[in-house]
């Protein structure tokens, strides 16, 4: 007895000690989606600490191993929902409509056009500014003698593919489009690849097509020659690659000069560090007329929880992101992103990245629509028709006849 | 003067009571943290999420939880992709049932036959059981899809390098259990060997002087011994080949896509990972409750038959 309350007394000692010792300080969370630039994140709440004097947890969910809805599921369950998180749609911003805070009067909306807006209050800041197209081998087309002005419309991507086959042995290739289409990699075909039946040769922000399909209305012309434009690629793709390739092995067949063009955006830059070629984007395909430009919009989009402790403390730091020089280096210089804000003028180092800046600045750009149909329609149902056609299980005339029973099936 | 010990009166803070008290606290204590853990993480999730089931219940901030009866497992039921991996699952079950049974049992056999380097042989075929599924997943694609279509090219089998296991369903099937056999062959060859060990050998013996031949040594002594074995072994892979997740996801992430019922769906998707796809893709928490509710119900059924018809069949000493 004696014991047990020497051991109590020493332990309420202990604990008023640690008490007194803890001083109220600032902590703010911030779960971003994107889990190559994990280390410069880590670095920016550093600084972000050293210079103001807040904490910041920063911590990143995204790619096979972690899916961010489940775990922003998970933390608001546990009560701990973080004070910065990202959206990529309206499906994520409908989740958690009810938390998130409306930043219409915030300084750096001024200084973007891409923020995300919803019923005309601006509830999103955009991460970066990111954009694919065909990624191409500069030097590999030179030798080959193809200008890559020819290369927007379908004939002429047909010219080319036809030319750069006949010459593999040549140019020492094994394919001419590194391209893939398996279950794991179904994000290139059915996310990346369907939107240009969306978007491409509309204005930016034109829904007609995106709407039409949404209803169940099916222009067959333009899904035809989208269909093509798959059978293209599938056709002059490596086929292995094609059927159970990963990412890895898509971009490196690109890296190692094994491929001419690449079907990915220019977040692969951070893959391709060490190539010795000149690459750029050309602009997909996908119809018999001239399309001109390539797809860029912001990834994902920051919102705010509006239930956070330290709710002015958050938008500061989103602010100072934006204004601040170390919080410019982060963006472009360390994680290699293109910036969506105006005032920024520093330019990211990759050529991809590069290429996107300049067809943006040329004002030749189409949008990004694939997020107005669910995830699950897309990996799930568009997913497979893509991997049935890519294993030549289904033909051309099948594929589109699917393509359109899933979209009927799908109507609102 | 001292008051005289009364041997007849007994006291309880000495001798048997105590220690009897205290061999019950012990007991207690060392079984109230797992008891408390299983609680918590197992059972109190489980009641709450059959409460969930009923509800429309998103994991989200929603702003008001709703009941909604059976709807739920009537929705589950017409889902056609939840009838698809359930048969899959259940052909993937029977042909692993099949596949590690009968290896583990041959092994086990090699085991306790005069070999040589047996020790040796019993390590290395339980290491494959302690590396992780999903590490097993990944290194096992890189075999099937690198390593035997170049070795395969090297040595002239064109076949194998243009036809991967993991681009066609039926095969992607086989690959999971292949890698799933290997995996768990060892554990449940361990159980086998033990069971054997326990056959008394002078029974076999006097078997053999009276005319038996190996067959039927085999046949009619050794099978019923180790039936309590076969209870066990049978039982642990029939569940854990239903409960088959991770090396699913990371050997063929929902597998090369097939037509059924003239939908294209991802073929080798087996129930685990329907169910968390009911959740995470197609954002239906609710129902993926109530999908695992049933799924628990299943193996509960199968389980409780299958111990039931092995139990019959054993034979004791």
């Amino acid at each position: 007895m004696k014991k047990l309350l020497v051991l109590l007394s020493l332990f309420m000692v202990f604990m008023s000690l640690t008490a007194c010792a803890k001083k109220e300080t600032i902590v703010i969370t911030w779960k971003q989606n994107k889990p190559e630039i994990d280390a410069a994140v880590q670095a920016y709440a550093k600084a972000y600490e050293a210079e103001t004097g807040i904490k910041v947890v920063a911590t990143s969910c995204g790619g096979d191993s972690c899916n961010l809805g489940d775990m922003l599921k998970a933390d608001y369950q546990a009560g701990t929902m973080p004070d910065i998180f990202p959206i990529d749609g309206i499906a994520a911003y409908n989740d958690w409509a009810s938390i998130i805070a409306d930043l219409s009067n915030e300084a750096w909306v001024q200084q973007t056009s891409v923020a995300y807006k919803v019923d005309g209050k601006t509830v999103g800041f955009p991460v970066a500014v990111e954009g694919w197209g065909m990624a191409y081998n500069k030097d590999l087309l030179d030798q080959a003698g193809i200008d890559p002005s020819t290369l927007n419309s379908y004939a002429g991507y047909v010219a080319a593919f036809e030319k750069l086959d006949g010459m593999k042995a040549e140019l020492g290739i094994d394919s001419v489009v590194s391209m893939v289409a398996g279950t794991s990699m179904n994000w290139v075909t059915a996310h990346h690849n369907f939107n240009s039946l969306l978007s491409n040769g509309l204005a930016y922000g034109d829904l007609s097509v995106t709407n039409a399909l949404l209803a169940g209305t099916v222009d067959q012309t333009r899904l035809d020659e989208y269909a093509k434009w798959v059978e293209l690629l599938f056709n002059y793709a490596d086929q292995t690659i094609l059927t159970t390739g990963n990412y890895d092995a898509q971009v490196g067949a690109f890296l190692n000069q094994k491929a001419v063009f690449l079907h990915q955006g220019n977040w692969v830059d951070g893959n391709l560090t060490t190539a010795t070629f000149k690459m750029a984007f050309a602009p997909h395909g996908s119809s018999a007329a001239v399309t001109d430009g390539i797809f860029v919009s912001p990834p994902a989009w920051y919102v705010v929880n509006k239930d956070s402790k330290h709710l002015q403390a958050v938008k500061d730091f989103l602010n100072y992101m934006v204004t601040s020089a170390s919080g410019q280096k982060y963006m472009v210089t360390d994680a290699g992103m293109i910036p969506a804000f105006k005032n920024i003028t520093l330019k990211p180092a990759g050529q991809l990245s590069q290429s996107v800046q300049a067809w943006v600045a040329s004002g030749k750009v189409y949008s990004w629509d694939q997020y107005y149909f669910t995830d699950a329609f897309r990996t799930n149902t568009l997913g497979p028709i893509y991997d049935e056609f890519a294993q030549k299980k289904i033909t051309l005339t099948e594929f589109e006849a699917q393509m359109t029973a899933a979209f009927i099936a799908n109507k609102k | 003067m001292k008051k005289p010990h009364n041997i007849f009166k007994k006291d309880p803070n000495r001798g048997l009571e105590r220690d009897l008290r205290n061999q019950k606290l012990i007991f207690w204590l060392f079984l109230f943290p797992a008891l408390f853990s299983f609680f918590m993480v197992q059972i109190i999730p489980f009641a709450i999420g059959i409460y969930y089931s009923f509800t429309n219940w998103s994991a989200t901030a929603q702003l008001s939880i709703d009941w909604v009866g059976m709807k739920n497992y009537i929705e589950s039921f017409k889902d056609f992709r939840f009838l698809y991996s359930t048969m899959i699952t259940t052909i993937y079950t029977v042909l692993n049932i099949i596949s590690v049974n009968v290896v583990a049992f041959f092994l086990a056999m090699l085991d306790t036959s005069k070999l040589k380097g047996r020790n040796i042989y019993r390590a290395g075929f339980f290491l494959p059981n302690i590396i992780g599924g999903i590490i097993l997943g990944y290194i096992w694609q890189f075999i099937f899809n690198q390593f035997i279509p170049k070795a395969a090219a090297a040595i002239g089998f064109s076949y194998f390098s243009t036809h991967l296991m993991l681009g066609d369903v039926k095969t992607a099937v086989l690959a999971m259990v292949i890698v799933s056999t290997w995996q768990y062959a060892g554990y449940i060859m361990m159980i086998y060997v033990a069971a054997l060990q326990n056959v008394p050998a002078d029974l076999l013996e006097a078997a053999q002087i009276d005319g038996a031949n190996a067959w039927h040594r085999f046949k009619n002594i050794t099978i019923p011994m180790v039936m309590p074995a076969f209870t066990i072994t049978m039982f642990m892979t029939l569940v854990n080949s239903f409960k088959q997740f991770d090396v699913n996801v990371s050997l063929t992430g929902g597998g090369p896509s097939t037509t059924f019922m003239g939908i294209a769906i991802k073929g080798t998707t087996l129930l685990a990972m329907h169910i968390n796809e009911t959740s995470s893709i197609y954002l239906n928490t609710a129902q993926a409750r109530a999908k695992a509710i049933v799924f628990f119900l299943v193996i509960v059924s199968f389980s409780l038959l299958q111990v039931t018809l092995t139990k019959r069949k054993e034979v004791e000493l």
